[in-house]
């Protein structure tokens, strides 16, 4: 799975950390996201799609061979 | 002066309850193997590497619990879904290596004279190492398509 959260985050001029506090996690979570070292939970991915406005599948997309 | 004193009363402080028992139980291992050593007098080989291996997990723990002070500090959870997953994985992981080492440690007790404190001691921190090592493991790998 990708997802488009560092190219929105700077769109937002969102930092990391502030990111981190609107969704109720760690930085570090938001960090292994922007690597896509984790996949979030259904609940997650909604929350950081509700922060940038949009639907769910525009912030974070399935690869073709998945 | 003043850090150790603005220190302490954080801890009394709610914000910090969880990060304060992890400085807490280390506090404890050391005074604990302060006094071991302070009781046993001269130490073995066996007793040095254990020292060694309390003095790394102790410190492993120093860091971990300075991680959840700063994550305290800046208002963002202690825990959150990916710190429990990465917990729970590591555990799990743990748990079966630890399986293994027991068996090994019951194959070794016929062939090496080993009293049980030792054995049982020797056991008990290589869970703890094995532990600490699928931890790092699972966190630079990271979790994905779970």
């Amino acid at each position: 799975m990708n997802n488009r959260i560092r190219e929105l985050r700077a769109r937002h001029n969102l930092t990391q950390e502030e990111l981190a506090l609107k969704v109720n996690v760690r930085r570090e979570t938001i960090v292994f996201l922007e690597k896509n070292k984790y996949n979030p939970s259904l609940k997650l991915a909604f929350s950081i799609a509700r922060v940038f406005g949009l639907p769910i599948e525009e912030v974070f997309q399935m690869d073709d061979d998945e | 002066m003043c850090n150790i004193s603005n220190f302490v009363l954080d801890i009394n402080n709610n914000v910090m309850k969880k990060s304060g028992l992890v400085f807490l139980v280390a506090i404890l291992v050391v005074a604990s193997t302060i006094l071991w050593i302070a009781k046993s007098g001269v130490l073995s080989g066996v007793d040095v590497l254990q020292i060694g291996v309390i003095a790394v997990l102790v410190i492993l723990a120093l860091v971990f619990g300075y991680r959840r002070l700063t994550s305290e500090r800046r208002g963002e959870p202690v825990e959150d879904e990916l710190s429990k997953k990465v917990m729970m994985k590591a555990s799990a992981w743990a748990y079966f290596i630890s399986l293994y080492m027991w068996v090994f440690m019951i194959w070794l007790k016929d062939r090496v004279t080993f009293d049980t404190e030792q054995l049982l001691g020797t056991g008990i921190l290589a869970m703890a190492v094995i532990w600490a090592l699928c931890w790092l493991v699972v966190y630079w790998r990271g979790i994905r398509d779970e």
